[in-house]
């Protein structure tokens, strides 16, 4: 299964490199040779962008930049300056990779950076650029440059056929690249950042990190593409390099193949180069934007996920139905050129992925055991021990709303406390500032002897410190398997995909979830999305696991399997805060009680006696009279 | 005047209302108290249409207003004091009482509601052009309600209003709320200040993890063990 | 003395970016809708001014009444299949991206990738400027200032004053509650994406006074206008037409002391640094808290 994807790539390589001979073997024209080199080019700029704004989610509207920045080295130091022409491409993608890096550094630091801003301040840069090339004489100054033809090795006779191997080494290496992250800790520290970014970071994904990385490669593929891509252009201007062609191109293909697959863009790439050039060979080119606007509106709108992903449901049909339609045609041969044919296959691929399907798809098998039949009881609470996190004096304002005032806490090794109180009283709060989410205003809080403050999250949760949240927030395009897995790739035992994967299947089974690892979590319920935060949170091999309103929704048969899960995660040896309005369940389960009211720390103690104080009784009920500290 | 029969409420797939039934005759002050997370907001939030009940009705003055659309609710004669107040921070004190009447039954009353209104809080005449986001917390809560009674609704449905207040404003809240019932509008009042809630209703009902689990006279939850046990849990 | 000129004829000049701009603010502060096919309405009410008044003879400022009215239907056409589809802020704006090419396509297919412009004899503005002292200000940047003035004053007029336009406030404050008072989303959005569309018309009519038309004009708009809206303040009328006499004006004055290739330049420079260091623009419209 897992090899499949290879054997793709592969074929891929294989049938480019291919290409060439077939296009002499058949005798056709050397138009084959450039229009393959067009979806090369295509190919190689979506990927990169694909990398970027589709793995992680941040959509880029200046693609145009990287392939600008490209571009212009090419023409600057081979056209003008007569520099060797891969020095220049090399200069070009680097400069580009620089700019990434630039672009990520102010935006990604940027705090509560969301999508739209980001998408607005990558549609500025290109404007800058563009006016920094206008304005210098020493790279333009507004007067275009001429780009030679290279020298090139003899063998390969043309210059078509020059730029076409240039141009494939550049799309199978983008390719590659996109393909070996998919496959690796990259890839899926993008998907954790695209469907939950705070989560991410709270398993211990350094999500900066790798947001930077992914921009970078965004920019380097992106550039040395434009540099190549240049070396076909023979004139370069400001208008023809930074207009809104490569951004706006680079989004409809990868919409359009699909942007959770690797080859996703190229597939979309083949599809609108296909369709631009038989428009426009036809006479209908002043119907191509037309139709390119009318597939972006029904994407988003009908089928956000894209192509790819309807045609690997099923693959056999979809290449079959391409195949025999480009067969068929080019054997019957009474009508149009092999590119006519291939727009057709493509055309007719469509219409099968898009066929109804007679399988209901959505009905899980639940025929196995449900998780509370599967778990055992058990009892007897660990020993308090050596501290794990010491908070001491935290105080946190919203504006000028004091949330918690000098609260201080120990949690100690096997514990089990039951953090309750009123609505607005701080629980949560507090138990963002263990989990590193957000900064204390005084006090300090120590997770095994480290002070947290200026730590950013994900070295938090690599000091022990794993939580859960109230509403569950899985990562939703990924299995529950993959979901774990993540956690165990970025936890504070690292391991590669393969290897998480297989030990996800173990963190699934302590929680009663392996039956259902491969499903996703919108199949699942509530209770199982509940459980699946326990399995992820455990996955990062916590100390302290802080649990926010495990409980919240569930009936009463869930939360009695739901406290046997709580059990045993601390049977395990983890000591757990948990946050939970059912009383009669903290009374059951914690080992200790703090109550918290108005942001300040109300009693602490063992359950019995603590919920009979009287203050906790008023706090609780309101009693008339009792003055609350305000 | 409103009878809720058999009331389930989802948000997703989780539930969180259970066959909930109550009932409210005319002029009547109904409690519904039960710990935080009991589902008494959920409950607020299907009355008012903003999330759909999955199964069971919501009749209000011989209405079936079960999955109307929340701006059709407001109409028929119930209006909301939001938990949290939730006013028009930037709009001016006026606007928010204003925005009150915008229902259609409502709107041609205007001014004659905003007199009442106005002498029912003369804090809210003097600092009428103010931003609503300016005002005190207790200042809030006046103009919630101040705008809730604009849409001079049969029923007024109070969620939490004492919430984050000062224990003196909490006074003043519920002062108002039982000036408001002694003028014959029937009030649901949503509180976790348990003992506050019983003092000035008539009748109540404690609802725990979704359910109802006892009705009756407010001195009778008040001394029975259910109170504590559920929202004590001992 | 050039450059206090420059600076005039750019701020002059940036009003016109402002109008294009207002609708585009409101709907995003409003409806969190970033509705890209407005540059399209814009192109579609310049065309038309150039069409009736080219074939016609009518007065080019008159020709706004049928822009406008046009380009109201479009916009809140537009805005109830955003409302039919449920879209979210961002699909907002790739779905009216598609919008927007395919407006340029029909646009370019209906009346050529050729420069349009409309002559001296039906258009009486186009040429002329008013002298004041040394300073001499072309008519048709002087009218889009004066249009800019009275677009953001009856803007502010109808939100504030208006019983709808203070709905469609509350509305943008808190969507659940003002609902549950009665306020009916729908139509209100759509009123107000109507509203949008009247203004892109005008600003549409504005262009083709003073400019030239082809049809891929909104390309060079976009980039402007967004910096606009954002120095502004999304959803905010007053910071916008500052922002863009300001954006206008330092165009100008960049253009006279440096060069004129390197106003983008400054602009979006300023554009970066406001997101990055004034994401809510750099008017300040209302104090809470």
């Amino acid at each position: 299964m897992r090899n499949r994807g290879w054997i793709g790539l592969a074929l891929v390589a294989v049938g480019l490199a291919v290409v060439p001979l077939l296009v002499e073997v058949l005798d056709l024209s050397t138009f084959y040779l450039v229009f393959l080199s067009g979806i090369l080019f295509w190919t190689a700029q979506s990927t990169s962008w694909n990398i970027l704004s589709g793995y992680s989610g941040y959509f880029s509207f200046g693609q145009g930049a990287f392939y600008g920045v490209g571009v212009y080295s090419m023409a600057v130091l081979f056209g003008r300056h007569g520099l060797d022409w891969l020095v220049a491409l090399a200069i070009g993608g680097l400069l580009a990779m620089l700019l990434g890096l630039g672009i990520g550094f102010v935006a990604f630091r940027l705090r509560s950076l969301r999508g739209e801003i980001f998408a607005l301040l990558t549609l500025a840069v290109p404007f800058i650029l563009a006016a920094l090339v206008r304005l210098s004489d020493t790279i333009d100054g507004g007067q275009g440059i001429v780009v030679p033809v290279p020298e090139f090795p003899e063998a390969l006779g043309s210059f078509q056929s020059f730029f076409y191997v240039c141009s494939a080494v550049v799309g199978v290496f983008a390719l590659t690249v996109a393909f070996v992250m998919e496959r690796t800790r990259y890839g899926w520290a993008l998907f954790a950042v695209r469907d939950d970014e705070a989560v991410a970071e709270g398993l211990g994904v350094p999500t900066f990190r790798h947001k930077m990385i992914a921009i970078a490669a965004n920019g380097l593929i992106g550039g040395v593409s434009g540099a190549v891509f240049g070396l076909n252009l023979g004139f370069i201007s400001v208008e023809g390099t930074f207009n809104l062609t490569v951004p706006l191109f680079v989004i409809v293909m990868s919409v359009l193949g699909g942007r959770n697959h690797w080859a996703g863009p190229m597939l979309g790439a083949v599809y609108i180069h296909t369709l631009q050039n038989r428009l426009a060979d036809s006479g209908f080119e002043g119907w191509s934007l037309i139709v390119l606007g009318g597939i972006l509106i029904l994407l988003v709108v009908l089928a956000p996920e894209g192509l790819m992903a309807r045609m690997r449901r099923r693959p056999w049909l979809v290449s079959g139905a391409l195949v025999a339609t480009l067969l068929g045609l080019g054997l019957w041969g009474g009508w149009g050129q092999p590119v006519d044919w291939l727009a057709v296959g493509l055309a007719a691929a469509v219409v099968v992925a898009f066929l109804p399907s007679k399988r209901r798809s959505g009905v899980t098998a639940r025929a196995r055991p449900s998780a509370a039949e599967r778990l055992y009881e058990d009892e007897t609470p660990g020993e308090r021990g050596r501290p794990l996190v010491v908070a001491e004096g935290v105080t946190k304002d919203f504006g000028g709303v004091h949330a918690l005032r000098g609260v201080s806490l120990t949690v100690s090794e096997g514990e089990l406390i039951g953090l309750v109180g009123p609505n607005g009283s701080g629980k949560t709060t507090l138990v963002n500032l263990i989990a590193g989410a957000s900064r204390l205003t005084a006090g300090t809080i120590a997770v095994d002897g480290t002070n947290l403050a200026g730590i950013p999250q994900h070295r938090v949760a690599h000091l022990g410190i794993a939580r859960t949240y109230q509403i569950p927030r899985p990562f939703s395009t990924m299995t529950l398997r993959d979901n774990v897995a993540v956690a165990i790739m970025f936890g504070r035992d690292p391991h590669g995909l393969s290897e998480a994967r297989a030990a996800a299947e173990e963190f699934l089974s302590l929680v009663g979830l392996d039956h259902l690892a491969a499903e996703y979590p919108g199949k699942v319920n509530l209770h199982e999305r509940q459980l699946l935060e326990m399995a992820r949170a455990m996955a990062t091999r916590p100390s302290v696991l802080l649990l926010d309103e495990a409980l919240a929704g569930l009936n009463p048969v869930e939360v009695d399997n739901a406290v046997r899960v709580v059990r045993r995660i601390h049977d395990s040896g983890v000591a757990i805060v948990f946050v939970e309005h059912v009383l009669r369940v903290v009374n059951q389960l914690a080992t200790r009680i703090v109550v918290l009211d108005h942001g300040v720390l109300l009693a602490e103690g063992d359950p019995a006696a603590v919920m009979s104080d009287p203050a906790v009784v008023s706090a609780y009920l309101g009693k008339e009279g009792h003055a609350r500290s305000h | 005047m409103l009878e809720v029969t058999d009331l389930d409420v989802f948000y997703g797939d989780a539930q969180a209302l259970w066959d909930v039934s109550l009932r409210l005759d005319e002029g009547e002050v109904v409690s519904i108290v039960g710990s935080n997370g009991a589902g008494k907001s959920t409950l607020v939030n299907s009355l008012m249409g903003i999330v759909p009940a999955r199964r069971g009705s919501v009749v209000l003055a011989g209405a079936d207003i079960t999955g109307m659309p929340g701006h059709h609710i407001c109409g028929s004669g119930m209006a909301i004091v939001p938990e949290g107040r939730r006013l028009f921070p930037g709009l001016s004190v006026a606007d928010n009482l204003d925005l009150g009447a915008f229902n259609v039954e409502a709107r041609p009353h205007r001014a004659e509601s905003l007199e009442r209104v106005e002498t029912l809080f003369p804090r809210l005449a003097e600092r009428r052009h103010q931003l609503a986001g300016n005002l005190s917390g207790g200042e809030q809560q006046m103009l919630a309600i101040g705008r809730a009674l604009m849409a001079r609704p049969r029923l007024l449905l109070m969620d939490e209003p004492s919430l984050g207040l000062a224990p003196v404003v909490v006074d003043e809240v519920f002062e108002v709320v039982a000036n408001v019932a002694a003028s014959g509008m029937g009030v649901l009042l949503v509180e976790q200040n348990v003992v506050r809630a019983l003092e000035i209703s008539d009748r109540a009902y404690l609802l725990s993890e979704g359910r109802i689990v006892m009705e009756g006279e407010p001195a009778e939850l008040a001394r029975s063990p259910e109170i504590r046990s559920t929202v004590l849990g001992v | 003395m050039s450059e206090l000129q420059a600076a005039i004829f750019g701020a002059l000049s940036g009003s016109l970016f402002a109008v294009m701009a207002l609708g585009l603010s409101l709907l995003w502060g409003f409806l969190k809708i970033i509705n890209l096919a407005h540059f399209g309405m814009v192109l579609i009410g310049a065309y038309l001014t150039f069409e009736v008044a080219t074939s016609t003879g009518l007065d080019p400022l008159l020709t706004v009444v049928i822009g406008a009215a046009a380009m109201f239907v479009l916009g809140a056409v537009v805005q109830a299949g955003f409302e039919r589809w449920q879209v979210s802020e961002f699909n907002s704006l790739l779905i009216s991206y598609g919008l927007l090419i395919i407006t340029v396509q029909v646009v370019s297919n209906v009346w050529t990738a050729d420069f349009q412009r409309m002559g001296t004899d039906v258009n009486p503005y186009g040429a002329n400027s008013i002298r004041i002292g040394a300073l001499s200000l072309p008519l048709p940047t002087l009218l889009a200032a004066g249009f800019a003035v009275v677009l953001v004053v009856a803007g502010k007029l109808v939100l504030e004053r208006t019983y709808a336009g203070r709905a469609l406030q509350a509305f943008g404050q808190d969507r659940e509650i003002a609902s549950a008072f009665g306020i009916d989303h729908r139509k209100l959005s759509i009123l107000l994406a109507g509203m949008a569309g009247a203004t892109a018309a005008i600003a549409g009519m504005l262009h083709a006074l003073g400019e030239s038309l082809h049809p891929d004009a909104p390309f060079e708009w976009v980039g402007r206008v967004f910096a606009i809206v954002i120095l502004g303040g999304i959803g905010n009328l007053t910071g916008t037409l500052y922002a863009g006499l300001l954006v206008g004006a330092i165009s100008g004055l960049t253009a006279a002391i440096w060069s004129p290739s390197a106003s983008p330049f400054v602009v979006f420079s300023m554009v970066v640094l406001a997101l990055v260091f004034r994401p809510t623009g750099l008017f300040p419209s209302k104090a809470v808290h």
